[in-house]
Formats: structure tokens, C-alpha cells, sequence
């Protein structure tokens, strides 16, 4: 039973190393598109690196998120979450974050015949961390640390307990055993842009039980949103698609850059004369501005 | 973006990802403990309060429940002989046979010489255990009765089921023991020292 759901468990990971190989190919696609014959190539406008920092936004939007490893987990092996997250972006770099879910077990030992039920909902609280030294770029790196609580109850059954010296016998089930968890993570992950608003990211998470509730009947083998706990440590992970939100922010804002469209429409002049323009920038009529931003991406200002 | 950056960031992604799958297909272990079965632990001291090792021979017998028939066989100068099934043999040279009930019991620990404390298996349903315990150089015997609440206990499922057990009362006969006191309520299988039986005497230095 352990061998038949790591093999299913190697399959899925595989499967999803293809699909990010996949979406991340398609996206360089899209980015080194050649200009077709007789397309004018879409003209440029330059912002100062130095006006960018100078008008960081402080907050930069919401960012919606689905974990997509739990279900898979909840469907190959004894234990997985349904899960999601919402998530602030302040300035790029600091991420405070809700997550939210519900996590599942159903386990029973293939020797002992003993049974461990629990799906209760869970959640945790906590803040990312941009690491990356270019804030502006959509892809991020990132270290984090969450608290998280459960409340569930358990139910926990097995083979009838015989006495081997007395004699006699009583079946054993125990249900609806009471437990409040706590535990500590920390979180290090990935996420890349995959499509306009779309990201997705994996993240390593080691987890650590703080407090349990005791039970005279049995421990609890496993917390929703925790995992497994065999040992006071255990290690998890997500795989996540993630959605940007930028509820709130004017489209100005999106890139994290309050920059005034006026300012960019009328940008040659203006940063001509402040000296911050490329004489070789084109600047033809009736094309939209695209901004350069700080790492010397692109980015194309949405109208 | 950057293609180079892209691509960094697409290994890190398939790294993460293959590290995940080592994660959670790694290596598995647990804490299942190396008993196998609940014990109450017994400690041994003098009369007052010193750890002692006995040196008399221990063994320890229980009541069980039920009955069961006892044949007897005496004849004038032989030694008395005790079965569970009738001998006619002995009738036939003999013995005079006499059939009694008596409680049913089993030796917990036999011969027990030279120890500091003693580990006795706990009933799972029954409220109250009788020992007898019984010595080599003391022809008197000790009956030590224990009440007690069992309940199940599972603390992994890999490692089954155990039958933890909480002290309520413990009494004792007064032959070779002095007194006897509860020192830790709780029996499982952490190996504390549940009860202490204090033996007359004290240990001289």
C-alpha cells in the first residue's frame, strides 16, 4: 500500500514538472515573438529608474491562490488538503498572507488494522517575503513563516482488544476525540509568471508542532493542514496558481509604479527635457507607450 | 523577461518540484515503542525508603476468574499430591482422593531472584488484580490487590493497540512487606516506577 501510492505520488510529480516545462516554454514563446514582415515594431517609452523607486507603491494589490498538490495528494494517498490563499503585496516585498482550507484523513494500517479518521478545516496566517533583489520583475523567490490552528475531532478504531493472561475481549472504537493544534512553519518557494495575471509557484514547507490537545485514548496521528505526526517535525509542500488581483489600483499602479499616464503620453517631451529618454527611442503616433521598467523588462502600459 | 532568467527560474520550479516528490516518497520512520505489552512496574525498597535489590526469591501468582476442580491425593506418610484431572493410579495405590474448587490463578513471574523491581502485566477488563506473591526463605505469603481503570491507547496506528491502565488503590498482606504506596498512577509504557513495596528491614550500611 506505501509502494503502490509513492509510485502514484512519483507519477504526479512528474506529470506536474512536465505541465511547468510546458507553460514555462509557451511563455518565452510569447516573449521572443519575431515582428512579422511589414509590422512596425511597437515604440518605446523610457521612465527614469530613479522616478520609479521614488514612487513605489506601498500597497501593490491582492493575489488569489488554489493549491493544486493537496487534491492530488487527498486522491492518491491517505492524507490531503483542498486549500487556498489570499495574499497582500505591499511594496513587492512583504506578503502578508491568510490561507485557508480543508484538510483529510482517512488512513488505516495495513498490518495492525488500526484506522485514523479526521478532515476538519484548518488555518494558517503568516508573511512572505520577496527575496529577489528586483522587486519589479513578476517572478519572485521568496522565505516566509506561518502559525497555523486546527480544531477537529478524530475518530480512532482497530481490531477487538483481547486480554492475553485474564481473557476477554471489547471491540475498540473511539469517535469524535476533541483536538486543537498548533504549529509553526516555515515556507521557502517559487513563483513564475505563466500568463498575464497567472502565476505558479512551488514551495518547501517545514512544519513544526507546537501544541497538541492530549487524549487518553489516542494521539492525533494526523492534523488537517499539518500532515503526519510521527515525528514533532514534519516537511510539506504546495503547488500553487496563483491570481493577481489588482482590485483598487489604478492601472498606473499595476507594475508597482505610480506613474502618471499624462506624464507618459506627453513623456518625450517631458523626458527630454529632463535628459532621462534614449535618443534612439522611436516614438510614432497611434501606438501604445510601454514603460521600461527598472531590470529592463517591459512592460506594456494597459489604457 | 529575461531568457536566461526565465530559464533559472523554470529548473528552480522542476528542482522544487522533484524535491517535493523526494519529500513526500522519502524516507518514513517511527516511534513505536519497544514494548510490547503494558506493565505496572513494581520498585523494591527497604523499610525505610532505601532501593533495595531482594534477595529472596520471588514468584508471583494471579487469580484469575472462574473456578477450577482440584483433585487431591493423600496417604499416610507421602507427601500430599495435587492434580487437575483425576488419577486413579494413585487411588489405586492408595491415595485417598479428595475434589475441591478453587479460583483459577497463573504464575506472572516465576522465580524471581536478586531484582530491584519487578514488571507485572495489568488485566485489561477487570477493575481489581489479585498477586499473591510467594518466597523461597518466608513460608508465609504476600497478597497484593490492585485497583485500577483501563482504557485503549493508540499512539500510532502502525504500532496497534495498547491498553493503558490508572492506579486507584493498591493494598498489601503484611508477611515480608512493610507497606506498599502508589508512586506514579499512570501505567504505560514509559517505564516509570508505578508502585513501591517497601520489605521489612532496613539495609544496613
Amino acid at each position: 500500500m506505501l509502494n503502490l501510492s509513492i509510485q502514484f505520488r512519483h507519477i504526479v510529480s512528474a506529470v506536474m514538472m512536465a505541465g511547468a516545462s510546458v507553460m514555462a516554454m509557451r511563455a518565452q514563446e510569447q516573449q521572443t515573438e519575431p515582428v512579422m514582415p511589414g509590422e512596425r515594431p511597437k515604440p518605446t517609452k523610457y521612465v527614469a529608474v530613479e522616478e520609479q523607486k521614488e514612487h513605489q507603491v506601498f500597497f501593490q494589490g491582492f493575489t488569489l491562490s488554489v493549491d493544486c498538490y493537496g487534491p492530488v495528494a487527498m486522491m492518491v494517498s491517505d492524507y490531503g488538503t483542498l486549500e487556498g490563499a489570499l495574499r497582500l503585496n505591499l511594496k513587492n516585498t512583504f506578503f502578508p498572507i491568510i490561507e485557508a482550507g480543508v484538510g483529510k484523513c482517512d488512513k488505516e494500517d495495513f498490518n495492525t488494522k488500526v484506522s485514523y479518521k479526521a478532515s476538519a478545516p484548518f488555518a494558517r496566517v503568516g508573511i512572505d517575503i520577496n527575496m529577489l533583489k528586483d522587486k519589479f520583475q513578476s517572478n519572485r523567490l521568496y522565505l516566509g513563516a506561518r502559525y497555523g490552528i486546527s480544531m477537529f475531532k478524530y475518530d480512532v478504531a482497530g481490531p477487538a482488544q483481547t486480554d492475553p493472561i485474564w481473557g476477554g475481549s471489547q471491540p475498540f472504537s473511539v469517535k469524535g476525540l476533541d483536538c486543537t493544534s498548533h504549529w509553526a512553519e516555515l515556507v521557502f518557494g517559487v513563483e513564475v509568471k505563466i500568463f498575464r495575471n497567472f502565476h505558479m509557484g512551488w514551495a518547501i514547507r517545514y512544519k513544526r508542532e507546537i501544541a497538541s490537545t492530549k487524549s487518553d485514548y489516542a494521539k492525533p496521528n494526523c492534523i488537517p493542514g499539518y500532515g503526519y505526526t510521527t515525528d514533532s517535525s514534519c516537511w510539506g509542500g504546495t503547488y500553487s496558481l496563483i491570481f493577481d488581483l489588482n482590485w483598487g489600483l489604478k492601472k498606473s499602479h499595476k507594475r508597482g509604479v505610480n506613474v502618471d499616464i499624462r506624464t507618459i503620453e506627453n513623456g518625450l517631451q517631458t523626458t527630454d527635457n529632463r535628459q532621462q529618454t534614449t535618443d534612439s527611442a522611436p516614438t510614432p503616433e497611434n501606438s501604445q507607450p510601454t514603460t521600461i521598467q527598472e531590470n529592463g523588462t517591459e512592460e506594456r502600459q494597459e489604457e | 523577461m529575461d531568457i536566461r532568467l526565465r530559464h533559472k527560474i523554470c529548473a528552480a520550479m522542476m528542482m522544487g518540484t522533484s524535491v517535493m516528490a523526494m519529500l513526500v516518497a522519502g524516507c518514513y520512520s517511527n516511534n513505536c515503542p519497544v514494548e510490547n505489552m503494558v506493565t505496572c512496574n513494581y520498585g523494591f525498597y527497604d523499610s525505610e525508603g532505601t532501593p533495595i535489590t531482594y534477595g529472596d526469591t520471588i514468584t508471583v501468582t494471579t487469580l484469575m476468574p472462574g473456578y477450577k476442580t482440584v483433585y487431591t491425593y493423600r496417604k499416610l506418610g507421602n507427601a500430599t499430591i495435587t492434580k487437575d484431572a483425576p488419577d486413579t493410579a494413585l487411588v489405586n495405590q492408595g491415595y485417598t482422593e479428595s475434589v475441591t474448587q478453587q479460583r483459577r490463578d497463573t504464575v506472572l513471574l516465576n522465580k524471581l531472584c536478586n531484582a530491584s523491581s519487578m514488571k507485572v502485566p495489568m488485566s485489561f477488563f477487570h477493575d481489581r488484580d489479585t498477586l499473591i506473591l510467594s518466597y523461597n526463605m518466608i513460608t508465609l505469603k504476600d497478597t497484593i490487590k490492585v485497583e485500577h481503570k483501563s482504557h485503549p491507547n493508540v499512539e500510532l496506528p502502525e504500532c496497534g493497540t495498547y491498553r493503558f491502565h490508572t492506579l486507584m488503590n493498591v493494598t498489601t498482606t503484611e508477611a515480608a512487606i512493610d507497606h506498599i504506596e502508589i508512586s506514579e498512577p499512570k501505567v504505560n509504557y514509559e517505564g516509570n516506577t508505578n508502585v513501591k513495596i517497601y520489605f521489612n528491614g532496613v539495609i544496613e550500611d
